[in-house]
């Protein structure tokens, strides 16, 4: 199974990533492509949706962490939701549920941008 | 299945290319599955076997040697289930270039690494006599 990338705009510079199938070595050049696209396109905070992600590795995690880092240097944010406990437990032991906010859901997500973008 | 301990080895070669990471997945679910692992622990052996075969593919691209194969051997026991991950990638001198420096000592192959180390219940990285790194992993049943 391939990856399959959907985006969606929220407003001017908020936008979501829903990615469906496997995350790893061979496609997640196609995230990072992703994520620098709406970086050009000034979109400063980005919810990359894991909801129907199989399988993550850790070419995946390295691809979201230089875009949590990319924008928070623009003062934007990176959220991401992964209801899918397997997932979300790759998160877990490498601690890095502690860099990321995780949402179960993509409206949880949505509402925390807000609250955040004021 | 004959009840005294038989081990069965299969053993799987592919490009040591991104696109075929996904096939060694593949091999490795159905060969863990087959043994009395539970649903967490099969998968942690997926994810365990794709970062080691990630490893080994990333370090051929570096190298430019993506011509080369890389082999997955697993050899299931009654008690435990023993993969190996053999590349032929050649050392090459390190670069000096800063530019795939570690971001906070977050980078890919660090958590690689740690996930294989927290995945399996033991790993052995060594040179092969040949050119080339094996990755050794065990899982134990239970």
């Amino acid at each position: 199974m391939n990856l399959k990338i959907d985006t969606s705009s929220l407003g001017e510079n908020m936008s979501v990533i829903a990615l469906e199938g496997e995350v790893d070595v061979y496609t997640a050049p196609q995230l990072k492509q992703q994520i620098i696209t709406m970086l050009d396109s000034n979109i400063t905070n980005i919810i990359v949706d894991l909801t129907n992600v199989e399988y993550l590795d850790s070419t995946a995690l390295g691809v979201l962490i230089g875009g949590l880092k990319r924008l928070r240097e623009r003062d934007g944010s990176l959220d991401l939701v992964i209801p899918n406990p397997r997932i979300r437990r790759i998160f877990e032991i490498t601690g890095l549920d502690k860099i990321f906010d995780i949402h179960q859901t993509l409206d949880e997500a949505q509402n925390a941008e807000k609250v955040k973008g004021g | 299945m004959t009840p005294q301990d038989q081990s069965a080895v299969v053993e799987l070669k592919i490009p040591c290319r991104p696109e075929f990471v996904g096939v060694a997945r593949l091999a490795i679910l159905g060969v863990a599955s087959r043994m009395p692992f539970s649903y967490d622990e099969v998968e942690d052996i997926r994810l365990a076997v794709g970062e080691a075969c990630t490893t080994a593919v990333e370090r051929a691209i570096k190298a430019n040697q993506t011509d080369t194969s890389l082999t997955i051997t697993s050899e299931i026991a009654d008690s435990r289930l023993t993969i190996d991950i053999v590349d032929q990638v050649a050392k090459t001198p390190p670069s000096g270039s800063e530019e795939n420096a570690p971001v906070e000592g977050l980078d890919e192959e660090n958590i690689g690494a740690l996930l294989m180390e927290l995945l399996v219940d033991e790993i052995k990285i060594e040179p092969t006599p040949g050119q080339g790194t094996r990755v050794q992993m065990i899982k134990y049943v239970g």
